[in-house]
C-alpha cells in the first residue's frame, strides 16, 4: 500500500501511519479489537515494502511484546505495540520501567469494554490507566486521543516525535470503534524526522558507555531522579496541551469529549446551532497534557456549564472538574459495556445545561 | 637502572572490560568470579565497544556498575524479551544477559523459553545458587528437598512445591537453541580436604567464550553456571562448596546439552 | 640483560589488592603450592585480605593463574612470570 489515499479501518491506518514514519519494530500480542494492526503490519513486513521496518514478531505474551518494544527502543530506533484493554494492563510493568529508564516508544491501546474481559464494544475505560501513569511508582506518560481514521494515521508520527522530543513512553488511545471505523483518508507527507539518540546503547565508545537503568539504590538519586521525571512532565503540561475547539466563542455550555463521543458531540453541536442553542465542543487531543488551559480559557471566558461525554463510569470528568474548580457546573453523560450514546441523547443533556433548559426543567418540575 | 616491573612479563592482568568498582557481592560469590570471566572472553573477542548487557533482577541487578559496557535494565524476568528487541534491530550488536534462578527459572521462564524457541541470537548466563539471593534467602525454583530457606522454615516439601526446575534441560528440550551448557561454578572439594580444584571456574571461561562465539555465528547460547549461595544458606565459603559438590552436582549435573555449530569440538 | 639482575629474584609474581579483599579463601585452597594465605591484619572493609609469597607450603609459584580465575572479586589483580 503505497497510494496516499485509501478507504481504510482505523487499525489499517494506524499501521500505515506507523509505517510512513518510519517504524522500525512491532511487538504485539494479537487481541480483539486491535488485531487488525499487527496483521496489517505482517503483511508488510513480508512484502519489504518499508525498508525501514526491520522487525515484526508475534509475542508470546503482552509482557514479552512490551520488553522487546523496550530493548528495541533502548537502541534509539522507533518501536511500536500495541493491543486492547485486558493487553493493556498487562503491558503496564514494562510501561513503568520505560518511563524510569525514559525510553521512547509508542503504546496503542484500542480500548475495549472492561473490567476484566469485558467485552469488545467501545469504551474509554482506560483513562485513568493512561493518563494517570498506570503501572508502578510515579510518572506520567504523554496519551494522545485520534477521533477519525484520519487522525489514527497520523498520530503515530506525532507520537514518535513527542517520545523521542522528550524520552518518554507515549500512549496512543483509541477506542473499539475508531479501530474498527472504515473511512476515507488522504495520508499526510510524514517528513523523515532524525532524533537525538546519543544515550542508546548502541555499544561503548572508549570512555563512554551508556547505561539505561531505573535503580537508583541512592536514596537522593531516586528522588532526584522522580522529580527530573516531574519536572520534564510539567514541562510538557506548559507546552504540548493539543485540543480542538467547535463553536465555542459564544457558548453558554461547553461539551468535552475526546475519541468517539467527540464525533458524537460534533454532530450534537451542529444540530444545536441550527436551533440557535450556544453549544460548543472542547475536543481534548492530548489526554495528558490535560488541556487544562484551553478548558481554564472557556471558564474564564464566562462558560459556566460543561457536559463531559465519556464511555466509563465517569473518569475525564474528574480532570474537568480538577480545572473547574467549581467555578463551572460539570456534568457527565456516560454509556459504559460497549454502548455508545446516541448524538440526539447527547444533544439533550448538553441543551438541559442551557438557560432554557435550565427554565424547562424548573417547568416540569412545577408541572409535576 | 631496570626495574623489576619490567623485568616480569604479564600473563594474567587488570581488564579494561571491568569498571574496577568493589562488587557488591558476598565473599566467595560465583557472581564475581562469572563477571570476570565475561570480561575477559569480551577483550579476547575485542567486543566491548558492540556488547549490550542487559541486567536482570536479583544478585545480578548491578552487573553493569562492574562490566564497562553499554548496558539496559530489564524488569524482573524480562532480559531475553529485552535482548530480543535490541538485537532485532542490531544484529551486528552482542548482546547477553546475567540472570539468576528466579529471574530465568520463575518470573521469566516464558521470556527464557519463547526466545529460546525462535533461536533469537543471544547469550544468557543463567547463574543458579538454587535460592533467592538478593531478596533474603526464599525458596527458588531450584531449591533442593530438604533445603531450609525462609519460605520453606522445615525443608523444601516437594508435595507442596513440586520437585526443582532443570532449566538447562528445559532450554534443551527446544529445537531453537544452538549452544546449551551447564558448568558447575564452584571450586570442587578434592579428597585432600585442604585443597579444592578450580576447573569449574577453567571451564566456565570456556563455556562463556563458547556461547558468545555461537551467538556471532547467529545462535542462542545458554548456559548455566550451577553456583553458591553461603550466606543465604547459612553455611561458611568452603562449606557452602561442598554443599554444592555434594547436593548441587547430582541434582543438575554438568554437560553439553546441545552445541550445533560443534563450538565445543575445534 | 646481564644474568647477575635476575638470580634471585622470583620467578612469578602474584599481585594482590588487599583493599578488594574479602577473605573468602578461594585462591587459598586452589594453589596448588600453598602460596597465599589469609592476613591477620584488616583491611579497611574488616576482612582478613590474602597475602601472596613466593615460596609456599609446597613450592614456588608457577604463575599457573588459578588465583586469579577464581577470585571474585578482582582481588587477584596480576599474575605475572620473570622475563626469560
Amino acid at each position: 500500500m503505497n497510494a496516499d489515499r485509501d478507504f481504510l479501518k482505523g487499525n489499517e491506518a494506524l499501521a500505515y501511519g506507523a509505517l510512513r514514519t518510519g517504524l522500525n519494530a512491532y511487538y504485539g500480542y494479537p487481541i480483539t479489537p486491535s488485531s487488525e494492526i499487527p496483521e496489517t503490519l505482517a503483511a508488510e513486513f513480508g512484502r519489504g515494502t518499508y525498508p525501514e521496518f526491520r522487525a515484526f514478531v508475534q509475542a508470546a505474551s503482552e509482557l514479552e511484546a512490551i520488553n522487546m518494544t523496550i530493548g528495541t527502543a533502548a537502541t534509539g530506533a522507533k518501536a511500536m505495540t500495541a493491543t486492547s484493554g485486558p493487553g493493556f494492563s498487562l503491558k503496564q510493568e514494562g510501561i513503568s520501567y520505560a518511563a524510569a529508564m525514559e525510553l521512547p516508544l509508542l503504546i496503542v491501546d484500542v480500548n475495549r469494554s472492561g473490567p476484566g474481559l469485558g467485552n469488545l464494544g467501545p469504551e474509554q475505560s482506560d483513562y485513568f490507566q493512561a493518563t494517570k501513569g498506570g503501572g508502578h511508582g510515579g510518572y506520567r506518560n504523554i496519551v494522545l486521543a485520534p477521533d477519525s481514521v484520519p487522525e489514527m494515521a497520523l498520530f503515530p508520527s506525532l507520537g514518535f516525535e513527542l517520545a523521542f522530543r522528550y524520552r518518554m513512553p507515549v500512549i496512543l488511545l483509541a477506542d473499539a470503534f475508531l479501530g474498527q471505523l472504515k473511512e476515507d483518508l488522504t495520508f499526510p507527507e510524514v517528513p523523515a524526522r532524525e532524533f537525538d539518540t546519543s544515550w542508546a546503547v548502541t555499544g561503548a565508545r572508549g570512555d563512554h558507555r551508556h547505561v539505561l537503568s531505573s535503580l537508583h539504590l541512592e536514596l537522593p538519586d531516586q528522588s532526584r531522579h522522580v522529580e527530573h521525571l516531574r519536572s520534564k512532565y510539567e514541562e510538557i503540561v506548559g507546552a504540548e496541551q493539543r485540543s480542538e475547539e467547535i463553536a465555542t466563542a459564544d457558548a453558554e455550555v461547553v461539551i468535552v469529549a475526546y475519541g468517539i463521543c467527540a464525533r458524537l458531540a460534533r454532530a450534537a453541536v451542529r444540530s444545536l446551532r441550527d436551533r440557535s442553542v450556544r453549544v460548543g465542543l472542547l475536543r481534548p487531543i492530548t489526554l495528558a497534557p490535560f488541556p487544562q488551559d484551553r478548558l481554564n480559557a472557556l471558564i474564564d471566558g464566562g462558560v459556566r456549564n460543561l457536559l463531559v461525554v465519556e464511555l466509563n463510569s465517569g473518569q475525564m470528568v474528574e480532570d474537568v472538574r480538577l480545572v473547574a474548580e467549581g467555578r463551572a457546573r460539570v456534568e457527565s453523560l456516560e454509556r459504559v459495556g460497549g454502548l455508545l450514546p446516541s448524538s440526539g441523547e447527547v444533544e439533550a443533556a448538553a441543551e438541559d445545561l442551557t438557560s432554557s433548559g435550565d427554565l424547562r426543567s424548573a417547568l416540569e418540575a412545577m408541572v409535576q | 637502572m631496570i626495574g623489576a616491573q619490567e623485568l616480569y612479563e604479564t600473563k594474567l592482568g587488570p581488564l579494561p572490560t571491568l569498571t574496577g568498582k568493589p562488587t557488591h557481592y558476598c565473599a566467595g560469590c560465583e557472581h564475581g568470579t562469572l563477571t570476570r570471566l565475561i570480561a575477559s572472553a569480551l577483550e579476547d573477542l575485542g567486543a566491548r565497544e558492540r556488547t549490550v548487557l542487559v541486567s536482570s533482577v536479583g544478585c545480578s541487578v548491578l552487573a553493569h556498575e562492574y562490566l564497562n559496557v553499554d548496558a539496559v535494565q530489564a524488569p524482573h524476568g524480562r532480559a531475553p524479551a529485552v535482548m530480543a528487541g535490541i538485537k532485532r534491530v542490531r544484529p551486528d550488536l552482542l548482546v547477553f544477559s546475567i540472570q539468576g534462578d528466579g529471574d530465568a527459572a520463575s518470573i521469566g521462564l516464558l521470556e527464557l523459553l519463547y526466545a529460546a524457541n525462535r533461536g533469537e541470537p543471544i547469550t544468557i548466563f543463567l547463574v543458579n545458587n538454587a535460592i533467592y539471593g538478593m531478596t533474603g534467602g526464599q525458596m527458588a525454583p531450584t531449591t533442593p528437598e530438604g533445603m531450609v530457606t525462609t519460605t520453606t522454615p522445615f525443608g523444601r516439601d516437594l508435595h507442596q512445591t513440586g520437585p526443582p526446575l532443570d532449566a538447562s534441560k528445559l532450554v534443551a528440550s527446544l529445537e531453537g537453541p544452538a549452544y546449551v551448557k551447564r558448568v558447575f561454578l564452584p571450586v570442587t572439594p578434592t579428597p585432600s580436604p585442604e585443597f579444592f580444584n578450580a576447573r569449574g571456574a577453567l571451564e566456565g571461561a570456556r563455556a562463556v567464550r563458547h556461547a558468545f562465539e555461537v551467538q556471532q555465528k547467529g545462535g542462542f547460547a545458554f548456559v548455566e553456571f550451577v553456583s553458591t549461595c553461603s550466606v543465604n544458606w547459612k553455611l561458611s565459603v568452603l562449606e557452602s562448596k561442598r554443599y554444592a559438590a555434594k547436593v548441587l552436582a547430582p541434582l543438575f549435573p554438568a554437560g553439553l546439552y546441545r552445541d550445533r555449530f560443534g563450538v565445543e569440538a575445534r | 640483560m646481564p644474568e647477575s639482575l635476575v638470580v634471585g629474584l622470583p620467578k612469578s609474581r602474584v599481585v594482590v589488592d588487599a583493599e578488594r579483599c574479602k577473605g573468602c579463601d578461594l585462591c587459598v585452597v586452589v594453589c596448588p603450592q600453598r602460596n597465599l594465605h589469609l592476613s591477620e591484619r584488616f583491611n579497611r572493609m574488616g576482612y582478613h585480605p590474602v597475602e601472596f609469597r613466593y615460596h609456599g607450603g609446597r613450592g614456588d609459584c608457577t604463575a599457573c593463574g588459578l588465583c586469579y580465575w577464581v577470585c571474585p572479586d578482582f582481588a587477584i589483580t596480576e599474575v605475572s612470570r620473570l622475563r626469560p
